[in-house]
């Protein structure tokens, strides 16, 4: 099973995007296709459960990132809206804000989850397409315009360089250290 | 320094500072179930030995769809079960299993000041006990698994005093939908939600964990309720707790849990419940809720009034329903249930009304007070526990365009079936209107049918 994050350093994306907010994880995939083991090949269910979801995706077949108003990805925790959405092709998510969990599966997968309002997304929605410099934080619009974002640090060298589980791995002994030295209660 | 109850298990747990004020954080039990936990655990045996951390600070429990409702679900319970026998990790399984948030508590495995992680959002129910319990994704699950560790940012803390004195009729899962439209769908989003308060106070566990439950419907990183008596009675002789000396010993560690006065706050919210009367959503995020006697609001989204087939000013008791439902991890303990009996004695429902309890011991002991009968007698059908169609998994999905009040915890579109309609309320109004065939409260209720004779 793929696990490994690929690394992504830029993306010339091409945009789907939605004027909607709170587009929860049933919406970008619903709970009657979480019944697999794996973690790939989900795309094919990506946005069944949102009111005009599939027709949307048709009318971009190819489209690698996604604009859309605040919350999206709230919800349930089901990482496979983010397998879902790499699976298909999506780099990055650009939105105001999103979902606790769905940002932290973002991370983890290597797409991109990009926080920015006012100006900068009221370009992206407009843009067809759209450049993004992840180790830069920047993105480019249509027009040409650059604007800043904010990443995690940490979690940023999880996309760059994918490895979270290796990461982890990295911590054990430190972990059980930590834990032989705990006070009782 | 002050403390809030959020600073205390936090810094009980902090294992390493990380970069952007992250901090690797040690989670002291892993609950694993079915849906989340295979593709993780089969990374782990793949690429890093099978080796787990502590297989004993995990719980694995076969809970959305058991028994398994096709091929695909039974491979997945086939997989958590193999690799919890192949660990020695404690498995709950088909005859002594339930709802993960309903049975870690029921057995005993939450305890104030543990930290406490599930791939599910609605883990935050075990906040309840003055625990930090964290829903998160597969990968951050088997990264908790190989180190016993999180890497989080410290949420903030919002501080909600619950006040007042609940109206008629007003439950627990009022409240929440109430706290919810006040605080908005995503106004918790970075935040822990500190309940605090009389109201709070005064409720009972399986209360808690329904105001817990359903902190992630504000976005919130978890909820929590400070451990007191009633936590302590709860857990008292239950099967993952010790007796004796050492559970007292426990108990004096707590009781050091609660927030300390003069603790800060990142923000406080006072919420009055003065009044309150039962909670029915009308739109697509639970905090889109009025009145059960109330009307679709002017101002409405239309977005959320084109899915659910509503205008503006609409009269929500006016609304005709298809099917009712009873059950989830935010309404199926034996004392939701027996809030529905109450309604339901004596009365038949007029549509498909499926009761799910939350467990199997749930469903046990509702069975020694002669609830099923009630239910069955009322025409309801009674089945084992499961998430069942909460989410739209098994045991009752919506068909398109039907309409279902449910004492469940999410409306979104398609939730519980694709083009399906979700009422979100409390069982006391799910009951009530599975009987009126309309959305009413058991005032409506007891004001347009009076019940049958009822026998004791």
């Amino acid at each position: 099973m793929a696990a490994r994050v690929k690394t992504v350093v830029k993306v010339k994306g091409q945009t789907l995007c939605v004027e909607r907010a709170n587009i929860d994880t049933d919406q970008i995939i619903p709970a009657r296709f979480l019944t697999g083991i794996s973690k790939t090949g989900l795309g094919q269910y990506l946005f069944l459960g949102m009111p005009g979801g599939p027709e949307m995706l048709a009318a971009h077949p190819d489209a690698n990132v996604i604009v859309a108003r605040e919350n999206f990805g709230c919800g349930s925790s089901r990482e496979h809206a983010v397998w879902a959405l790499t699976d298909r092709g999506f780099k990055a998510v650009i939105a105001p804000s999103f979902g606790r969990i769905f940002e932290e599966n973002a991370y983890a997968n290597g797409l991109i989850p990009i926080a920015l309002d006012g100006e900068g997304l009221e370009a992206a929605l407009k843009s067809r397409t759209i450049e993004i410099d992840v180790e830069g934080q920047k993105l480019t619009t249509e027009d040409g315009k650059t604007y800043g974002f904010e990443l995690d640090p940490l979690r940023k060298r999880f996309i760059l360089e994918g490895g979270f589980m290796e990461w982890m791995a990295t911590k054990i002994d430190a972990v059980r250290a930590w834990e032989a030295a705990r006070p009782t209660v | 320094m002050s403390k809030s109850l959020l600073d205390k298990v936090w810094d009980a747990h902090v294992v390493e500072e990380l970069p952007g004020e992250n901090a690797l954080l040690f989670i002291d039990r892993v609950i694993a179930h079915e849906i989340t936990t295979p593709q993780g655990a089969i990374d782990i045996q793949e690429r890093f030995g099978d080796k787990l951390y502590d297989p004993d600070r995990i719980i694995a429990m076969n809970d959305h769809v058991s028994p398994a409702k096709d091929q695909e679900t039974a491979i997945q319970a086939q997989v958590l079960r193999t690799w919890a026998k192949r660990h020695g990790i404690k498995l709950y399984d088909i005859g002594d299993n339930g709802i993960c948030h309903v049975m870690v508590p029921e057995r005993g495995y939450v305890e104030p000041g543990l930290t406490m992680a599930c791939g599910d959002s609605h883990t935050c129910t075990l906040g309840a006990f003055g625990a930090l319990a964290l829903g998160i994704g597969t990968t951050l699950q088997a990264g908790a698994m190989l180190a016993q560790c999180l890497i989080l940012q410290k949420p903030k803390v919002m501080r909600i005093d619950i006040e007042g004195k609940l109206g008629h009729g007003a439950t627990a899962k009022d409240v929440i939908l109430y706290v919810i439209s006040k605080i908005s769908f995503k106004g918790g989003t970075g935040y822990v939600l500190e309940y605090h308060g009389p109201v709070v106070d005064a409720m009972s566990m399986d209360e808690r964990m329904t105001l817990c439950n359903m902190a992630i419907e504000a976005g919130a990183t978890s909820g929590m309720c400070e451990p007191d008596e009633t936590t302590i009675g709860y857990l008292r002789g239950r099967e993952a707790q010790p007796t004796g000396e050492a559970f007292e010993k426990k108990i004096a560690y707590w009781r050091s849990l609660k927030a300390d006065p003069g603790a800060s706050y990142d923000k406080v919210v006072k919420i009055d419940v003065s009044g309150l009367r039962p909670m029915v959503t009308w739109g697509t995020n639970p905090g889109e809720v009025v009145p059960a006697d109330g009307t679709v609001p002017a101002d409405a989204n239309a977005t959320s009034l084109e899915y659910m087939g509503l205008q503006p000013g609409t009269s929500l008791r006016s609304l005709e329903l298809d099917q009712a439902f009873i059950g989830s991890c935010t309404n199926s303990r034996l004392s939701d249930l027996r809030i529905a009996a109450d309604v339901l004695r004596g009365r038949k429902v007029t549509i498909p009304t499926i009761v799910t309890p939350g467990s199997q011991a749930v469903k046990r002991a509702a069975e020694r007070e002669g609830l099923h009968d009630v239910f069955q007698d009322a025409g309801a059908l009674w089945t084992h526990s499961s998430c069942g169609p909460c989410l739209g998994m098994s045991m009752g999905v919506v068909a398109p365009g039907l309409r279902c009040v449910s004492s469940t915890n999410r409306n979104f579109p398609g939730r519980m079936g694709n083009g399906g309609r979700v009422h979100l309320a409390s069982p006391a109004v799910v009951a009530a209107s599975a009987v009126l065939g309309r959305i009413g409260s058991p005032e409506d209720l007891e004001a347009a049918a009076p019940r049958e004779k009822v026998t004791a």
